[in-house]
Parts: structure tokens; C-alpha cells; sequence
């Protein structure tokens, strides 16, 4: 019994420890490295944003037509107009909600394979696209190197937008098209947790 | 014999007393600055962007009108490293590096056929504000020539690897590229664009 009680000790310890960890990054977070790291993990480490741009390329495919193209093209440089709006400090109503919204309005438009003309869904994303970009554009001055950041944050977007049509295409499959509006359904509920976070917090 | 031995220690021993340190690399040999001047637009982002802008903006128009660019484009390099060392002009800053890549971006969107003379005004344009802007950043210590000749070398190899690789992308499979990738080339512009915008307004707030 004696024997246990130094190892139970010592287990305590490195449990204590275990906790109290923080991350250990190789390489210094600073500079191009850091910018650009900081700027990519933006999109993918805001959940809020993550589903929005996957939503937008899996609506994109499912309007088929210009919408699969148009898409990838204009929304960055929508997106970077918001940003630039951030950049310089003009403010946007209520962005938080309306960044909720983007993840409820598109996931909806996915749950129910919404058709709409081409220019209605090209505003609604273009308003949505916007806000994204104004939140990404707030951070962007006060990052290690704000052109690497910019890069990082455009290049993740993009490349969200790519796993949305990828996903999307699934959706003139007969299964896929279940799966595609389940998936749709999924991210309209992310939205409606955001939006009574975001209410509750304004 | 043992004259013989004496002598040969005696030489042994005076050469390895005058042997000096080797190294595996020639930096020593002041071609560090060679090395230098090819480095230094390659670790600054605006240079990484801007060329590889330009190289996929010619490689995208077609090998006939891009292969002037592998002569021109070192050629501005060096006349915008040569400005920068002999008068105070500015050539280049954040706005007008931003601007370029506006420019560049919204040119592979728009797709225009741009006719070959006008490409490669643009490309000595470019190769000329960001000579001068490399040139700018020259230590009076370092070998102008050196240091010309690596820039020029990694403008050369940067642009015509890009050009090339782009060119490559769009005709593999032979005849009119496939679709896909023209939406690729200019979702890719419009990327590289979308950073230009960003980095304006950045410039004109800072």
C-alpha cells in the first residue's frame, strides 16, 4: 500500500502538468510564417465561417450553370471589398448576426435545394460575402505580416469553396442528393446556434 | 634517409601550418552576394506574388506572346536595379505594389487577349519598379554586380518556370484548355486580386 502512494502522487503531478500544458509550436509565429498561418486558420478555425463558405460552394453546384463558376471568381473579390471596408474602419451593422444568418440563410438554401435566378443568389451571397470579408479585414493590421495574412485568408476561403462544389456535385446523385440536404439541414442548425449566441451576446 | 625523412616532415609539417579553412560553399568567395541577389526577391512576398502573377498571366495568353518575357522581364529587373543606384527616384511603394496586383489579378479574370507588346510592356513595367524596389535595399558593401546578376538569374528562372508550368496546365491534353482549368486560372486571378484590394486599402490607411 505503501508502495502506491508515491505513484499516485507522481500521477496527480502529471496530470496537474498534463493540464496546465500549452502548445508548443516549432517554429515562431511570426512574419510570413506567422501571417500566413494566421490568416488560413482564420476561415477554418471560425466555425461560423467555415460552414458559410462551404455552404456558398455547395449551393453554387447545386444551381449548376453560371453559378459554379461565377462563384469562386467574384465572391474573393467581394469578400476583400468587406475587407477592405474592415481595414479602414468603417463599420457594418449587427456583423456577428449577419454572419449567424449567412451559415442559417445558405444552409437552409441547401437543405431545400432552393432555385432561385442566378442574380438573387449572387446578391444574397454577395451581402453575405461581404460581412465575412469585413471580419477577416478587422484582424488583418494587427497581423504579423498583413499581406501573408491577406494571402492565407483568401487561399483558405477559396479552398472551402472548392470542398463545397466538390461535395456539391454529389448532390445530382441520387443518394448524394439526401446526403447533400442532410448536410444542408446540419449547417442551418450551426446557424441557428450562432444567431442565439451572437442575440444573446448583442 | 633520415635527411631524406626530415626534409619530407619538415614540408609536411609547413604545408599543414599554411593550410587555411575550406569551405564546402564558394560565400566566402564574395559570390555571396550572387546568392543574395537572387534570394532576396524570392523571400519577399510582394515580389512572390507579383511574379508569379505575371508568369501565370502569360503562360494563360499562350507561349507565343509569353516567351518574350523570359528576355524582357530579367532585362527590367535589371535597368529598375540600375535606377534605384544611380538616382533617389522612388519607383516603387505599398500603393503602387498593391495596385500592380490589382491589375495583374483582374487581368487573368477578365481573360482579355491581350495583344503581345502590350504584355510585355507590362511585364518591363513591373520588372522595373520591383528592380528598383530589390535595388533599394542594397547594403554599399555588397557587390551591385553580384548581386544584379542573381536577381536577374532568379527573375529569369522564376518567370519562365511559372510561364511555363501554367502553360503546360492549360494546353495538357492538347488543343483548347478544358474548362475546369480556365475557371481555375481565373479563380486564381481573382485570388490574387482580392489580395491586391486588401493590401490597397492597408497602404492607404497606413
Amino acid at each position: 500500500m505503501i508502495m502506491y502512494v508515491p505513484k499516485l502522487r507522481c500521477a496527480a503531478i502529471a496530470l496537474a502538468f498534463s493540464l496546465l500544458a500549452s502548445p508548443a509550436f516549432a517554429h515562431e509565429q511570426a512574419g510570413v510564417a506567422g501571417g500566413l498561418l494566421s490568416g488560413i486558420l482564420h476561415p477554418l478555425t471560425g466555425f461560423d465561417h467555415l460552414v458559410a463558405m462551404v455552404a456558398v460552394g455547395i449551393w453554387g453546384a447545386q444551381l449548376g450553370g453560371a453559378a459554379i463558376w461565377v462563384l469562386p471568381i467574384t465572391f474573393p473579390l467581394v469578400m476583400a471589398l468587406g475587407g477592405v471596408l474592415g481595414i479602414i474602419g468603417v463599420p457594418l451593422p449587427i456583423p456577428e448576426i449577419v454572419i449567424a444568418l449567412s451559415a442559417l440563410v445558405l444552409g437552409g438554401a441547401v437543405a431545400a435545394q432552393l432555385r432561385v435566378p442566378f442574380w438573387a443568389a449572387a446578391f444574397v451571397v454577395a451581402i453575405f460575402a461581404v460581412f465575412h470579408g469585413h471580419a477577416h479585414g478587422i484582424e488583418l493590421p494587427t497581423a504579423a505580416n498583413p499581406l501573408a495574412y491577406g494571402a492565407g485568408f483568401v487561399m483558405a476561403t477559396g479552398c472551402l469553396h472548392l470542398c463545397g462544389i466538390a461535395l456539391g456535385t454529389f448532390s445530382h446523385r441520387p443518394f448524394g442528393q439526401r446526403a447533400i440536404q442532410g448536410l444542408g439541414v446540419v449547417i442551418a442548425a450551426f446557424g441557428v446556434y450562432f444567431l442565439s449566441v451572437s442575440m444573446a451576446a448583442a | 634517409m633520415g635527411q631524406r625523412f626530415l626534409r619530407l616532415s619538415t614540408t609536411a609539417l609547413a604545408l599543414f601550418l599554411s593550410a587555411t579553412t575550406a569551405d564546402a560553399h564558394i560565400i566566402a568567395a564574395r559570390l555571396g552576394d550572387f546568392y543574395a541577389g537572387a534570394l532576396h526577391p524570392l523571400t519577399d512576398l510582394q515580389d512572390v506574388i507579383l511574379w508569379t502573377a505575371l508568369g501565370v498571366l502569360a503562360g494563360s495568353l499562350g507561349a507565343a506572346k509569353g516567351r518574350w518575357l523570359v528576355l524582357l522581364f530579367p532585362i527590367g529587373l535589371l535597368a529598375g536595379l540600375a535606377v534605384a543606384r544611380t538616382s533617389d527616384l522612388a519607383l516603387a511603394g505599398p500603393v503602387l505594389d498593391a495596385a500592380c496586383i490589382v491589375v495583374l489579378g483582374l487581368l487573368l479574370v477578365t481573360r482579355l487577349n491581350l495583344p503581345t507588346p502590350l504584355l510585355a510592356a507590362i511585364a518591363v513595367v513591373l520588372a522595373v519598379i520591383r528592380g528598383a524596389a530589390n535595388g533599394g535595399d542594397l547594403d554599399p558593401t555588397t557587390n551591385t554586380i553580384l548581386f544584379a546578376s542573381g536577381m536577374a538569374a532568379a527573375g529569369y528562372v522564376a518567370v519562365t518556370l511559372i510561364m511555363a508550368g501554367t502553360v503546360a496546365f492549360s494546353e495538357a491534353g492538347a488543343g483548347a484548355p478544358a474548362g475546369w482549368k480556365v475557371i481555375a486560372l481565373r479563380a486564381l486571378g481573382s485570388w490574387i486580386a482580392a489580395i491586391g484590394l486588401m493590401m490597397a486599402g492597408l497602404a492607404l490607411t497606413s
